[in-house]
C-alpha cells in the first residue's frame, strides 16, 4: 500500500509539474469555446453591419408590417427567456434546431429596411436600378411582393449572397406573419385581436417527474460535456500510453518491478493521473463557476446554469470511462515500443469511445430510446452516453447505477487482465507483442 | 566463512521461454561478505537467473531462498538490484528520483533523506542533488543508479555490469564501494561477461553457458585446479633447448611473454634449471594461472 502510495504521488506531482499540464488546463477551455460556441456563432453571424433590403410593395398593403416584422423580430427571443430569469434557457432536446436558430438570431445583424414605390416606372427599369445598387454594395438585396401576394403570389428575393440561410429564413417568416396579419385584418378582425392572437406561446418542458424538466442545459452545453469527456479521457489515455512506455523503453520497469508487485504498480499509475485530469477538471469547473457568477452579476454573456449534482456526474462518469480506456492504453504500451505503434494498436478501442461519442448525437434527441438505453449500459460507449442522457433527461436511478455498476466491474476486470499482460510485456523489449503471443502471457502468468 | 548460512540458495532452479530454455538445473549457494560472480558470455542465462532471484520472474521448477525463505514480494525489500539496463526517470531531479526509489524499498521521511544525502557525498554527487537526470553524464546516471540499488541498504547486492559506461576513476570508486560493502559483511552478487573484472573482484565464482552451470567455487580453488604447469618466459639468448618435445608441449607469444606449456611430468624448476645451465639471460620466469578466460573456454569445450 505504501508503495502503491509512492507510485500516486511521483505520478502525481511530476505531471502536474510540466508545462504540458499548465498549457492543457489554460487551453482545454479556449478549445471546447473554439469547438462548441465557434462553429454556431460563426454560423450565424453575419459580418459588415445591419443587412440592408429595399422591399418593392406591389400589394401597397402590407410594407409597413414586413418592416416592423424584420426590425423587431429579433427581439422575440429575448422576450422568451424574461419570464424564466431564474431557470436555465430550457432548451429541450428536441429544439435543438429551434436552439441553432436562436443562436443565429442573436448575433444576427438588425434589417435597416428601405421601400421604394414604383411610381410611374416599370418594375424592370426599378430592378435595373436596384442590381446596380447592389453593385455598388450600396444595398445588400431586394424583395419584389407582387400584387397578389394576399392571394398566392411568391414574393422574390434578390440579395448579393441568396444562399445566406439566416437571412433568407428571416426574410421569408417576416414576410409569413405579416401576410398573415393582413388577411386578418382583411377578412374583418380588428387589428388589436390579429396581434394578441400572434402572441407566440412559450412551450414548458416536462420531465418524467413532473416537474418541468431541469438542468437540461442547451443542446451546446450537452454537447460540450460529451466532447470533454470524450477528449479528456483520449487525452489522459495518451498520457498513461506514454508514461508506460516511458518506463518499459528506458527499462525502469525491471527496478519497479524488483521492488512491488505490477497490480499495484498499474494501479498506482492509474490512480495518479487519474488524479492530474480531476485537478486539471477541477480547476476548470471552478474557472466556470467563477466566469458564471461574473457572468450572471450584470453581463450580456448567458452561461447555462449547471447544477451541482452534473459536476458530481461528469466526475463519476469521467473516472470509468478514464479507468476502461487507459487500462487498454497502459496493456498496449506495455506491448509495444514506440508511442506511434501504440496509437495504431489502440485504434480500434479508441473507435469505441468515438462511437460512443456520435452516438450521443442520437441520445441527445431521444434519450428515452431504447437504442440510447442500451448504449448507456455498454462500458465502453457508458461514459459519454448515460452522461448525455442524464444532462438531458435524467433517467431512472436504476439505470444509472446499473451503468455505473456494468461500467465499474469491467475496468477492474480489464485492470486484473491487464496486470496479468503488463508484466511480461514491460520486461519484453525489441519488438512489438503479437496477440498470440499475449494470450500466452495470460495463460502464462 | 565457509560456516556461515548463505544468504540465497538456488535449488534445481528452472526457467524457459516456450521453447527456449534460459535457465536449465541450476543450483547455487551465495554467502555473506563474499563476492559472487555470475560469469557468462552474453545470452547465457544471467539476466533471467537474476530476475528470478528478485522475483520479477517466477521459475518454472525449482526454489529460490533468500535468508533462508522461499522468495516472496515482501523479502523483495531485503534486495538491491542494479540491472544491467539502467532505466531512470530523465526529467526527475537526482534527490527526487532517489526519494522516490527509497521508498520504493520501503525506506521513508528523514532517514530516507539522511541516506540520500550520505550517499550522493560518497559517490561525489552532491552537487547534482537538484538537477535533472537528464543533464547528467553516463557515468553520474550509473552512480545514482547505484545509489538507487543500495539505499535501503539491503543484504544482498545485485549488480550486472556494473562498470559499463564508467571511467577508471569512477571505476575505482565503484570497486571500492563495493569492497567496503563486502566488509560490512552484505553478501554480492556481481554479473559481468568480462572476466577480468571477475578475476579481480570475486571471491567465488559461478560459470554459466547456454543456460547450464559450467563451473562453480572459491576462484582461487578453481585457479589452482586448473593450472595447468605453464611458465611465462622472457630471456635473451638461443632459444633451441625449447624445442625439446620431452620438455615442452607447446608455446604462444603472449605480449611480450613467451608462453611455454611444459611437458608432461616436468616441473617448472627444472625448466629453469635447463635454462640457467644454457646461458640464456633470464628476465622474467613466472609460473601462469589460467585466467577465468581459460578456464571457461576450456569447459565449454569439453561440454561441447
Amino acid at each position: 500500500m505504501k508503495k502503491l502510495f509512492a507510485v500516486v504521488k511521483r505520478e502525481y506531482i511530476q505531471r502536474v509539474r510540466t508545462k504540458f499540464f499548465v498549457i492543457a488546463t489554460v487551453l482545454g477551455p479556449l478549445l471546447m469555446a473554439a469547438f462548441t460556441v465557434v462553429p454556431a456563432l460563426l454560423m450565424g453571424m453575419k459580418s459588415g453591419g445591419p443587412t440592408r433590403v429595399v422591399i418593392i410593395d406591389q400589394t401597397g398593403k402590407v410594407y409597413a408590417r414586413v418592416a416592423k416584422e424584420l426590425q423587431t423580430g429579433r427581439e422575440r427571443p429575448a422576450k422568451r427567456e424574461t419570464p424564466r430569469p431564474t431557470t436555465q434557457p430550457a432548451v429541450g432536446p428536441g429544439e435543438s434546431q429551434e436552439q441553432l436558430k436562436q443562436a443565429g438570431r442573436m448575433t444576427e445583424a438588425s434589417f435597416v429596411v428601405e421601400e421604394v414605390r414604383l411610381g410611374d416606372r416599370s418594375l424592370e427599369d426599378v430592378k435595373k436600378d436596384l442590381e446596380s445598387r447592389i453593385q455598388r454594395h450600396d444595398i445588400d438585396g431586394y424583395v419584389i411582393l407582387p400584387p397578389d401576394l394576399l392571394k398566392d403570389g411568391r414574393p422574390e428575393f434578390r440579395a448579393r449572397n441568396a444562399a445566406d440561410l439566416f437571412t433568407k429564413e428571416t426574410i421569408e417568416s417576416s414576410i409569413s406573419k405579416a401576410v398573415r396579419s393582413q388577411r386578418l385584418v382583411d377578412a374583418g378582425i380588428k387589428e388589436e385581436a390579429v396581434q394578441q392572437a400572434s402572441e407566440p406561446v412559450d412551450l414548458k418542458p416536462i420531465g418524467e417527474t413532473g416537474q418541468e424538466s431541469k438542468g437540461e442545459g442547451s443542446f451546446f452545453f450537452v454537447f460540450g460535456l460529451g466532447l470533454l469527456i470524450y477528449m479528456s479521457t483520449l487525452l489522459y489515455g495518451q498520457v498513461v500510453l506514454g508514461a508506460v512506455i516511458e518506463e518499459k523503453e528506458t527499462r525502469i520497469a525491471e527496478i519497479l518491478f524488483s521492488s512491488m508487485r505490477s497490480f499495484p504498480l498499474m494501479m498506482g499509475k492509474l490512480i495518479g493521473v487519474s488524479l492530474v485530469a480531476l485537478t486539471q477538471m477541477g480547476i476548470w469547473g471552478a474557472a466556470f463557476l467563477a466566469f458564471s457568477a461574473w457572468a450572471a452579476g450584470g453581463s450580456s454573456i448567458t452561461l447555462p446554469h449547471v447544477p451541482p449534482m452534473v459536476f458530481v456526474y461528469f466526475g463519476v462518469f469521467f473516472l470509468m470511462g478514464y479507468f476502461i480506456y487507459s487500462t487498454v492504453y497502459a496493456v498496449v504500451g506495455s506491448m509495444v515500443t514506440t508511442t506511434q505503434e501504440g496509437g495504431q494498436l489502440a485504434m480500434p478501442v479508441v473507435l469505441m469511445l468515438v462511437a460512443g461519442f456520435f452516438l450521443s448525437f442520437n441520445i441527445i434527441r431521444s434519450p428515452n430510446s431504447s437504442l440510447a438505453f442500451w448504449a448507456s449500459m455498454f462500458p465502453f460507449f457508458a461514459p459519454i452516453t448515460m452522461l448525455v442522457r442524464i444532462v438531458t433527461e435524467t433517467p431512472p436511478l436504476w439505470q444509472i447505477v446499473l451503468s455505473l455498476v456494468i461500467g465499474f466491474a469491467t475496468a477492474i476486470g480489464l485492470i486484473w487482465l491487464a496486470s496479468r499482460i503488463y508484466r511480461i510485456g514491460m520486461l519484453m523489449t525489441g519488438k512489438k507483442a503479437t496477440i498470440p503471443e499475449v494470450m500466452r502471457w495470460i495463460k502464462q502468468s | 566463512m565457509d560456516e556461515s548460512k548463505p544468504t540465497l540458495v538456488l535449488n534445481h532452479v528452472r526457467k524457459s521461454f516456450g521453447d527456449f530454455t534460459a535457465v536449465s538445473d541450476l543450483s547455487l549457494q551465495v554467502r555473506p561478505g563474499r563476492v559472487f560472480g555470475l560469469i557468462g558470455p552474453n545470452g547465457a542465462g544471467k539476466t533471467t537467473t537474476i530476475r528470478m532471484i528478485v522475483n520479477i520472474t517466477v521459475p518454472d521448477s525449482g526454489t529460490v531462498e533468500l535468508l533462508g525463505q522461499r522468495m516472496t514480494t515482501a523479502l523483495q525489500d531485503r534486495i538491491g538490484y542494479l540491472p544491467e539496463e539502467r532505466g531512470l526517470y530523465k526529467k526527475m531531479k537526482v534527490g527526487e528520483q532517489l526519494r522516490f526509489f527509497a521508498e520504493l524499498k520501503d525506506v521513508t521521511g528523514k532517514e530516507a533523506d539522511a541516506r540520500i544525502d550520505k550517499w550522493l557525498a560518497k559517490l561525489q554527487l552532491t552537487d547534482w542533488k537538484d538537477k535533472r537526470t537528464k543533464e547528467l553524464s553516463k557515468g553520474m546516471q550509473q552512480k545514482v543508479q547505484f545509489i538507487t540499488a543500495v539505499i535501503h541498504d539491503p543484504d544482498l547486492l545485485i549488480l550486472d555490469e556494473p562498470f559499463s559506461g564508467l571511467d577508471p576513476v569512477n571505476v575505482d570508486i565503484m570497486k571500492d564501494t563495493i569492497l567496503e560493502l563486502r566488509n560490512a559483511n552484505k553478501t554480492i552478487i556481481l554479473s559481468t561477461h568480462q572476466m577480468e573484472i571477475a578475476e579481480k573482484l570475486c571471491d567465488d565464482v559461478c560459470m554459466i553457458n547456454r543456460s547450464h552451470k559450467v563451473l562453480d567455487g572459491k576462484l582461487r580453488e578453481i585457479r589452482r585446479s586448473f593450472s595447468r604447469n605453464a611458465v611465462a618466459l622472457q630471456f635473451e639468448g638461443d632459444d633451441g633447448l625449447l624445442n625439446d618435445p620431452e620438455l615442452v608441449a607447446s608455446m604462444r607469444h603472449v605480449g611480450e611473454d613467451l608462453e611455454v606449456l611444459l611437458g608432461p611430468g616436468v616441473s617448472p624448476q627444472s625448466l629453469l634449471k635447463r635454462l640457467v645451465d644454457s646461458g640464456v639471460v633470464i628476465r622474467k620466469f613466472e609460473l601462469v594461472e589460467p585466467t577465468l578466460h581459460d578456464i571457461f573456454i576450456e569447459k565449454v569445450r569439453e561440454a561441447a
